[in-house]
């Protein structure tokens, strides 16, 4: 009987709360507000929030075409291999102090996981046999390096300090360093932390692929890159991603840094935690896109190699010392 | 209820795909300022598209040259269905001034179905967000009888 | 690095947004907008000016020999037409007008023809003359014009140019475009005449004749 019963928590766990039906509302939604944004600090009215969840059902409705040259089974396979690592990541990710899968996984894992959407869009365009998927492909790859390195090293900071103040090491339990944090207080708080999470803040529009690095999938110069030949269904499961990939990064950034807010109270943890990613959708995916203009292939690689992985080598080498 | 679902999607969300098939840059330069702050389509849903496979509606300016007619029909057939051929401006029409040039091989309706012409030389952006609105109404129509 | 709009970015997110609600809130088009042609079939007078102007070939006119005299049809196609105004300003008689409506949005191609007709009596002349009754209206018009009166029209030898009142529709045409003024036609009088001291010789009037009536 218990096992039936935590067999099925698990069935709610993976299609409902933390995992598919949540990530797909959250995930459209982030999307919609932060194209209502980037269009108001345009001066423009904007799209309703709702638009990409119209785009996903649109695209649900439209013919699908798989070109003569593509490899049918990767090609379609592609997006949901993406979307099943997202909600796996989204399943790792502790709400404050709730995780649905705790103990089974840690930030290692999460860097791994956090490659394959990445992975599955470059396999969905090496697939489509499309000249423009290759350029794509090519850039997605470099985007991927550059974002990797800031990543790691930010990732070793909060490892190290939290496990400076538990006497391990190194920690990459992400439970316990909600724990730590909700004993402590949010990890932002600490003056060593700071570089790192602005490090962080940067790696979120370089992850999801928006706007000034967004080079791989330039609908002006290659036409949309990977997704040139994508159409109907696994476009939608595509943008799905996309927008899922917001939700995912910037819950990890409140996991990473911010947490400690919470209440204890589930229901209300989830608003905190959606607000909180809203608002870090907003400072760094909208305002960065408002402001900027896409930077190219190279220009992205030495950002995120200098300023950025500089940002969160201070924070490493001060958590190193235990400051 | 899941495919009234997408029918009322799809009148909500068209995304263009701009061919150009020898204009001479007036309505390409409408059919952008259509996007801008001022006219803002993008609160209709409007996108521009990079690849005709992501587009619902192709809107075609220019007169439909013999260089660029295989080109534009190969990338009209490459929208997946239900898709929406708009000709904006007088050359797609008829040819406008260029009509009965070597080089001319439009109008464009004597290759493919058009479902709305958007006339005017070029047209004002209202006419083209109206002459979009209408091919987004007709693209909603298609939907339902697929 | 820097971002100049950012501060510009964050204050236009809380500032209204510039946007002209186009399908909600109906918009004007701007004083002497070139948009929808509207003809207007009782001031014409089939001169024929406005096709030859017209550099797209959007007019079309269409002939009909009727009891009554010739039906005349003018068909615009907005389709085809670049919206110049050269049709309306070279109408002699403001029968071609264009209006600021830009709204001009079809499904089908023949709901961007505008066209208007009107009848256009025969000349009154060959009334009288024996047997033209029994004629049929075809053979009337020739009938005045293309026999006898062609042998009476040869050119000047002075270079200056002569009417062929029987060609002419008194458009008043030539009378505008003649650079001397050396022109005056009365079109309710039916009168061409010329100045003899000023006119240059120039051709212009011949030129801008849409009849061919004046030769050189």
């Amino acid at each position: 009987m218990t096992i039936l019963m935590t067999a099925l928590y698990d069935l709610g766990y993976i299609l409902i709360f933390p995992g598919f039906l949540f990530c797909f509302l959250v995930g459209m939604l982030l999307c919609g507000i932060d194209r209502k944004l980037v269009a108001r600090m345009q001066k423009r009215v904007g799209p309703p929030i709702l638009q990409p969840m119209y785009d996903f059902f649109k695209l649900c409705g439209k013919e699908t075409i798989v070109p003569a040259a593509a490899s049918k089974t990767t090609f379609m396979a592609a997006p949901l291999i993406g979307l099943a690592a997202l909600v796996v990541i989204q399943l790792f990710i502790p709400v404050f102090g709730f995780t649905a899968f705790s103990g089974v996984a840690d930030i290692i894992v999460i860097l791994y996981l956090l490659l394959i959407p990445a992975m599955s869009s470059m396999l969905g365009g090496a697939a489509s046999g499309s000249p423009y998927a290759g350029v794509g492909l090519s850039r997605e790859m470099v985007t991927v390096i550059s974002c990797e390195l800031p990543l790691v090293l930010v990732l070793l900071a909060v490892a190290r300090t939290v496990g400076n103040a538990m006497g391990t090491g190194l920690c990459f339990s992400l439970s316990t360093i909600a724990d730590f944090q909700a004993a402590n207080g949010s990890l932002i708080l600490k003056g060593s932390m700071i570089p790192a999470a602005i490090a962080m803040l940067m790696v979120i529009p370089g992850e999801t692929g928006n706007h000034p690095f967004d080079a791989a999938e330039a609908e002006t110069e290659i036409c949309e890159g990977m997704l040139a030949e994508y159409s109907g269904a696994p476009l939608g499961v595509y943008k799905l991603n996309h927008a899922v990939k917001m939700l995912t990064l910037t819950s990890l950034f409140v996991a990473l840094f911010l947490g400690g807010l919470g209440t204890g109270i589930l229901p209300l943890d989830i608003i905190i935690m959606f607000l909180l990613c809203v608002a870090l959708t907003a400072v760094s995916i909208s305002f960065v896109h408002a402001v900027t203009a896409r930077l190219k292939i190279e220009q992205i690689f030495k950002y995120y190699w200098t300023v950025v992985s500089g940002l969160a080598l201070i924070s490493l080498v001060l958590a190193w010392y235990g400051m | 209820m899941f495919k009234k679902l997408i029918e009322e999607s799809t009148g909500r969300s068209p995304w263009l795909f701009h061919i150009n098939a020898g204009s001479c840059n007036g309505c390409d330069i409408e059919l952008v300022s259509v996007l801008t702050p001022r006219y803002d389509a993008e609160r209709l849903g409007f996108k521009l598209t990079g690849t005709p496979r992501h587009a619902d509606i192709v809107v075609v300016t220019g007169p439909v040259t013999k260089q660029s007619l295989p080109r534009v029909l190969s990338a009209i057939s490459q929208v997946p269905e239900p898709r929406c051929i708009v000709t904006m401006g007088s050359c797609p029409q008829s040819g406008n001034v260029f009509k009965g040039s070597y080089s001319v091989a439009g109008p464009l309706s004597k290759y493919v179905h058009v479902d709305v012409d958007v006339a005017g030389c070029a047209p004002k952006p209202e006419a083209v967000i109206d002459g979009l609105a209408l091919a987004a109404k007709i693209l909603k129509e298609k939907r339902g009888q697929m | 690095m820097d971002f100049p709009f950012a501060r510009e970015a964050i204050s236009k997110l809380f500032s209204k947004p510039s946007c002209n609600m186009y399908p909600a809130v109906p918009s004007e088009a701007a004083p002497n907008y070139r948009g929808r042609i509207v003809y207007h079939p009782d001031k014409c007078i089939n001169c024929g000016m406005c096709e030859r102007v017209c550099a797209g070939g959007a007019i079309s006119r269409t002939i009909e020999k009727l009891d009554e005299g010739d039906r005349i049809t003018m068909t615009f196609n907005l389709g085809s037409c670049t919206f110049c105004g050269h049709c309306a300003g070279f109408c002699s008689r403001s029968a071609i007008e264009l209006t600021q409506d830009y709204h001009m949005i079809a499904t089908r191609e023949e709901d961007l023809l505008v066209s208007g007709s009107f009848i256009k009596a025969a000349p009154k002349k060959p009334a009288p003359k024996p047997g033209a009754p029994a004629a049929a209206p075809a053979a009337e018009a020739p009938a005045c014009g293309a026999e006898a009166p062609a042998a009476e029209i040869s050119p000047r030898d002075d270079g200056k140019p002569v009417n062929d009142p029987s060609k002419c529709v008194y458009c008043t045409l030539c009378a505008k475009k003649c650079p001397a003024g050396a022109l005056t036609v009365d079109r309710a009088a039916k009168t061409w005449t010329l100045d003899e001291d000023k006119c240059v010789g120039c051709g212009t009037c011949a030129e801008s004749c849409p009849k061919n009536a004046i030769i050189i």
